[in-house]
């Protein structure tokens, strides 16, 4: 196995220019590291991107720009992730102890599309683009929930890398959450994590619902028939019952280690519920 | 593949096979063994240490990933003078120590934890540790070794 | 002053914290060779073929072994059940088959990989009551052949062993009580996790072993080696390091037989070491279990009698389990009076990993039952669950089932007293509107009896060497409790007190560190060696001093003559002059509890009779369930816990503190289901260890009556905070949510499926 470390995008993209094919890209490498430690992961060569500077930092323009390098810590922890996309920072900071929030990224969370992922249900909700880029391409642009293909598939070409996610700005009146169900108090690879951004007009009602839910399918997914049971309610609690009932029409969850399917259908509709009620605070907290 | 590591301020050459996590790099070749290994899969910290002072699992992080960078394990912690750091010298004092064994990633968490400022609060300080299992101590004195470290550094300012 | 309830900080702890302490996984043997295992990877079958050839031809392979390399002999703990090496049947998954010498790891576990290996898999059998059908499958078809050193006690076919007591007038009390109530209550495994997973390297030199291994129980490891290699025991030497955890789980042998057997073949020192996976399925975890219970009750709310069926899950192999049985019929009845009660355990060999100790030995889920029975009762009286308790409370000089009499049984109500001052019952358990609960439980536990033999020096610099096989397994039992003892008895600090590893050439027989012996039984016996090298010091400082030895007095790390302060000569003077004149001194020491008064023909298989030193426990839980998920937070917990004395209060506490933290994994976390024989959790990933945020600070209430025999009247501490947890949190549970738990671990998914239950009592709340 070669390795490679790049220090500039410049570099790592003409890497994969040259040699993409059989190239795993590494940033932190807290998946990639136990799959290659278990031997499910044989690449010829890694290329070790973790050191890009121009990938690793927060901006705010027509939306958030998170590159691809930014840590679960430092979504966690950075005032305009928390302030617009609160969802993304709670999300973060439930992945894993320091140890993992310190190097594990969003890029990589997002490109070892793990069903339970934490950070995607989150950055569904907030309309994400994958930016990715390529010396011969240029730039290419694919929202998540298509460039997401399965468990551990992404739409990335060999040639290319996963620079950036690209949020929507959230309207004024726009609460988001994400709830996770683990048995711990931390270190929980999530049972079901569920993320919602609501927006509410003056009068409390919902203008726009976006939903998305993990650990309950092959791929973290969007709910748009539960989004839109909740749209022009005010979360009565008719209205919950019915996006809950569509959330479990939209899923298929299996019985794993973690918990059954059973359950996972159980608490999926509750959570909807909280999540959304949390939306509900943080919309007119900061209205 | 060559290898240029800074280990507690100090520089050290090796040559590992590409692959080679940075724990097999500190125990195997380096025979640095307070770092301790306990699951190779990041669920622990027995094995944590510091990369440009940032915690990390040892166990699941590549060592050509490190090469340059600086690294802190637990023999490092001490004071340039050899004696115990405060928060070694509170786990002692604390009962933060029982078999011993997840002591050193306790430890190195901890002074990354320390260093950063943050308000010891046992919230915060439970909080920080999430990524570090003691099966001996229920970690209460753990905290208290931590908050008795803060005392005395702000005492001593 | 002395030493003795101070905070001394432990003397092996600057090593650990500086990170300079050498565990066993950290050894490395000049010239030594990896070891890897082929381990069976089905739970039942019959192995139909096995060659070794192709192994043995890769390269760096120095030795492939099976059980045609290895003595045609059966070992094990109390029933010779094992083999080394499964050579036909296979009786659990992880079993060895093969093991291989290489000069690294990896092409030891390439040879591994290279054993060719048919297996025809059988049906497993793990069901503990349909494993004593009479049609069953029988695990061992020999059991009959299989010797042991205990008496004979009741067993057959995949029955380990049975305990009964019938006393007199259980049906009379169940004849005429005016109702009854039954439970049954199940309890998962729990696997120890200590951090520091198993390892070993063994030499093999002038036709003996020398094994360097972590063990709680030196002496156990010897004797099992030597059975394995069919070796007198003397060949065996057992050295000793320091211990990343074990609760019970590095009391018998586990890789070093095989180990000895490969350095043996190869003439090279062996290194093996179990990687966490291998760890946790081969662990002897905490068996699973049982219980069902039914009280006969009077409508004044008197227990007139109860009947108790327990069935244990052995696993493959016998380990120390044949004492388990005794435990139900010492929690049944304790702690409160109950009327006669009849008991029947069963312990059931089944197609899994062999069970064994984990701290609180067969006691947290008989605990949980009893306990949560206990709510049961009040529950159906309609009555305030802490009175009911009070009411049936032992008294001083109340007997447990086997007749034993507990003296000192009344320092019961003074810890329930005590978590009352604390945390006033009235307030926890009124309504409040929520999914709050509190709950309480009781337990009386005993300290392991067995002997201990102490060794001490005098060395020439005046320090005290402590030779000893009692191994410190992080509890601070021997790096706190017994330096601070002789820190005491010679007046010197702490830190002149020379601790040295075990090792079972130098040290005399020792039990090992289980049942929170260490400082009570090892404790007694390093003070009768204390007072032997004492007399040895005193000779010779008598000659030193030109006064008879019987005015000689060792204190303040000097020999002093009574009465004249100024004639005193240091214990670095008399190790010096001892060294020019009479050679070391030493004194020597041996301690064992006596048996307690009990009745002998209370039962029959009746293997662990009865609660030697007991000590008294309370302990309240409240938690909060999060109606949503059903998740349990535990918002407080208390506990009054019975020490005699805390010679160390900084480690009495971690002990508390630690105790109650397993005791939280156990009962909330900590899964370890079995399908078809197999786990289900199989990495720390799903085996969920309580994390720091899942863990409150214990507020613990500390009693101290001396215990007569006890060194400064201590007990034992470091088990019995495991004991209640399970049931004081079961419970404050089933408070919270109006529906009786009757499982642990206690998941998220009962909670919400109890919650979801049509009979929930709502008048909880």
């Amino acid at each position: 196995m070669e390795f490679r470390t790049v220090s500039t995008l410049d570099e790592a993209l003409a890497e994969l220019d040259e040699r993409g094919g059989d190239t795993a890209v590494l940033a932190g490498g807290t998946d990639f590291t136990i799959q290659y430690l278990r031997g499910e992961l044989r690449p010829a060569s890694v290329l070790h991107i973790e050191r890009v500077e121009q990938l690793k930092s927060v901006t705010n323009g027509s939306g958030l720009r998170l590159g691809a390098l930014v840590t679960h810590r430092q979504l966690s922890t950075d005032a305009q992730v928390v302030r617009h996309a609160s969802a993304v920072a709670e999300a973060a900071a439930t992945v894993g102890g320091w140890q993992t929030m310190a190097v594990g990224t969003v890029g990589g969370n997002v490109c070892n599309a793990s069903p339970a992922a934490d950070v995607v249900p989150a950055l569904l909700v907030h309309e994400a683009e994958a930016v990715l880029a390529s010396k011969q391409g240029g730039e290419r642009r694919v929202p998540l929930d298509r460039f997401i293909l399965g468990r551990r598939r992404v739409d990335r070409r060999p040639t290319e890398l996963l620079a950036s996610l690209a949020l929507a700005a959230p309207p004024p009146r726009t609460g988001d959450a994400y709830v996770k169900v683990g048995r711990r108090g931390a270190m929980e690879i999530a049972i079901v994590g569920l993320a919602a951004r609501l927006t509410f007009d003056e009068s409390g009602v919902v203008r726009d619902a976006r939903l998305a839910v993990g650990s309950m399918a092959s791929t973290a997914v969007r709910l748009p028939t539960a989004e839109s049971a909740l749209v022009g309610t005010s979360l009565d609690s008719g209205a919950l019952d019915e996006a809950g009932r569509l959330l479990l029409e939209a899923v298929n969850p299996i019985d794993d280690v973690r918990g059954s399917a059973a359950y996972r259908r159980a608490v999926a509709p509750r959570v909807l519920a909280r999540a959304a009620e949390l939306c509900r605070q943080r919309a007119l907290a900061g209205a | 593949m060559q290898l240029t590591l800074t280990i507690n301020g100090r520089d050290h050459q090796t040559d590992v096979p590409v692959g080679s996590t940075l724990l097999q790099v500190l125990r195997d070749e380096l025979r640095l063994t307070g770092t301790k290994e306990a699951c190779v899969e990041g669920e622990c910290g027995a094995c944590t240490v510091l990369l440009d002072g940032n915690p990390l699992d040892s166990c699941i992080y590549l060592a050509h990933a490190a090469a340059g960078r600086s690294v802190t394990t637990v023999e490092g912690l001490v004071r340039s003078d050899g004696v115990l750091s405060d928060l070694q010298q509170a786990f002692l004092e604390c009962g933060g120590v029982q078999c011993g064994f997840c002591t050193p990633g306790l430890l190195v968490t901890l002074s990354a934890f320390l260093d950063s400022g943050a308000e010891p609060t046992r919230e915060a300080v439970t909080r920080s540790i999430v990524g570090n299992l003691c099966r001996c101590t229920g970690y209460s004195q753990v905290v208290d070794a931590v908050q008795l470290a803060a005392e005395r550094r702000a005492a001593g300012r | 002053m002395t030493v003795i309830g101070t905070a001394v900080v432990r003397t092996d702890g600057e090593a650990k914290v500086r990170g300079d302490a050498l565990y066993t996984v950290d050894l490395e043997v000049a010239g030594q060779l990896h070891g890897r295992l082929l381990r069976s990877p089905v739970p039942a079958g019959v192995i139909r073929y096995l060659d070794t050839t192709a192994a043995r031809a890769l390269p760096g392979v120095r030795a492939v072994l099976t059980a045609a390399d290895a003595p045609a002999v059966r070992a094990g703990w109390l029933v010779k059940d094992q083999v080394l090496f499964a050579s036909d049947r296979i009786r659990f998954e992880g079993e060895p088959i093969a093991a291989v010498a290489a000069d690294t790891v990896e092409e030891a576990q390439a040879a591994v990989d290279a054993i060719v290996l048919e297996i025809e898999e059988l049906p497993a059998v793990c069901d503990l009551e349909a494993a004593l059908d009479a049609g069953a499958p029988l695990i061992h078809p020999d059991w009959e052949r299989y010797e042991t050193d205990l008496p004979p006690f009741p067993r057959r076919g995949n029955l380990a062993c049975e305990m009964v007591s019938d006393p007199p007038g259980v049906d009379e009390a169940f004849a005429r009580a005016d109702f009854v109530v039954e439970g049954e209550y199940r309890a998962d495994r729990q696997y120890q996790a200590y951090l520091e997973p198993k390892s070993t390297v063994a030499v093999y030199e002038d036709g003996r072993f020398i094994v360097h291994t972590g063990s709680q129980y030196p002496f156990n490891v010897r004797d099992r080696v030597a059975q394995f290699l069919d070796v007198r025991p003397s060949a065996v030497r057992i050295v000793g390091h320091h211990i990343g955890g074990g609760f019970g789980a590095k009391l018998d042998a586990a890789l070093e037989p095989y180990a000895a057997l490969l350095a043996r073949a190869t003439r090279r020192p062996v290194r093996l070491a179990n990687t966490r996976a291998e760890d946790l399925l081969t662990c002897p975890s905490r068996e699973n279990a049982i219980v069902r219970i039914r009280s006969a009750v009077t409508k004044t709310g008197e227990i007139i009698g109860r009947d108790v069926v327990c069935y244990m899950d052995n696993g493959a192999y016998c380990g120390e389990m044949p004492l388990m049985p005794g435990l139900p019929l010492h929690m049944a009845g304790a702690n409160y009076r109950v009327g006669p009660t009849r008991v029947i355990s069963r312990l059931v060999y089944t197609n899994t990993t062999p069970t064994g100790a984990f701290r609180g030995v067969g006691g947290t889920y008989c605990c949980f039952a009893v306990e949560r029975h206990m709510d049961d009762i009040a529950d159906r009286l309609g009555v305030d669950r802490r009175e009911f308790r009070l009411r049936h409370l032992f008294e001083d000089g109340d007997r447990l089932l086997n007749g034993q009499p507990l003296d000192d049984a009344g320092i019961l109500r003074e810890a329930f007293d005590a978590v009352e001052e604390r945390a006033p019952w009235k307030t926890l358990a009124a309504p409040n509107g929520r999914y709050r609960g509190v709950g309480l439980a009781a337990a009386t536990w005993l300290v392991n009896p067995m002997p201990a033999s102490v060794t001490l020096r005098l060395n020439d610099d005046g320090t005290v060497g402590l030779i000893t096989a009692a191994n410190d397994n992080g509890s601070g039992a021997v790096h706190t409790g017994l330096v601070q003892i002789l820190a005491d008895e010679f007046g010197v600090s702490p830190t002149d007190v020379i601790v040295n590893a075990p090792d079972t050439d130098l040290a005399g027989y020792d039990a090992g560190s289980q049942g929170s012996r260490t400082t009570h039984v090892v404790g007694r016996a390093t003070q009768e060696a204390a007072a032997n090298l004492k007399r040895a010091i005193a000779d010779v400082a008598a000659t030193l001093l030109e006064a008879a030895p019987d005015d000689i007095e060792i204190r303040s790390g000097g020999a002093h003559v009574r009465g004249v302060p100024s004639r005193v000569v240091s214990l670095s003077e008399i190790g010096r002059a001892s060294k020019a004149t009479t050679g070391t001194l030493t004194g020597s020491g041996n301690y064992a509890s006596p048996l307690p008064e009990f009745n002998p023909a209370c039962a029959s298989g009746l293997l662990f009779p009865c609660l030697w030193t007991p000590s008294y426990h309370v302990h309240l839980a409240e938690v909060e369930v999060d109606p949503v998920t059903g998740n349990v937070h535990v918002l407080r917990y208390v506990v009054a816990q019975e020490v005699g004395r805390a010679i160390n209060p900084v480690a009495v506490a971690g002990q508390i503190q630690g105790g109650v933290a397993q005791g939280l994994g156990y009962t909330l976390f900590e899964n370890l289901r079995i399908e078809d024989g197999r786990y289900v959790e199989r990495t720390l990933e799903n085996y969920r260890l309580p994390v720091a945020v899942d863990i409150p600070p214990v507020e613990a209430i500390v009693l101290e009556h001396a215990f007569a025999e006890g060194p400064h009247g201590a007990r034992g501490v470091a088990e019995p905070p495991i004991l209640p947890v399970a049931a004081a949190i079961g419970n404050a549970v089933s408070h919270a949510i109006g529906q009786p738990i009757t499982k642990i671990p206690i998941t998220p998914e009962d909670v919400l499926a109890a919650l979801a239950s049509p009979g929930r009592n709502g008048s909880r709340r």
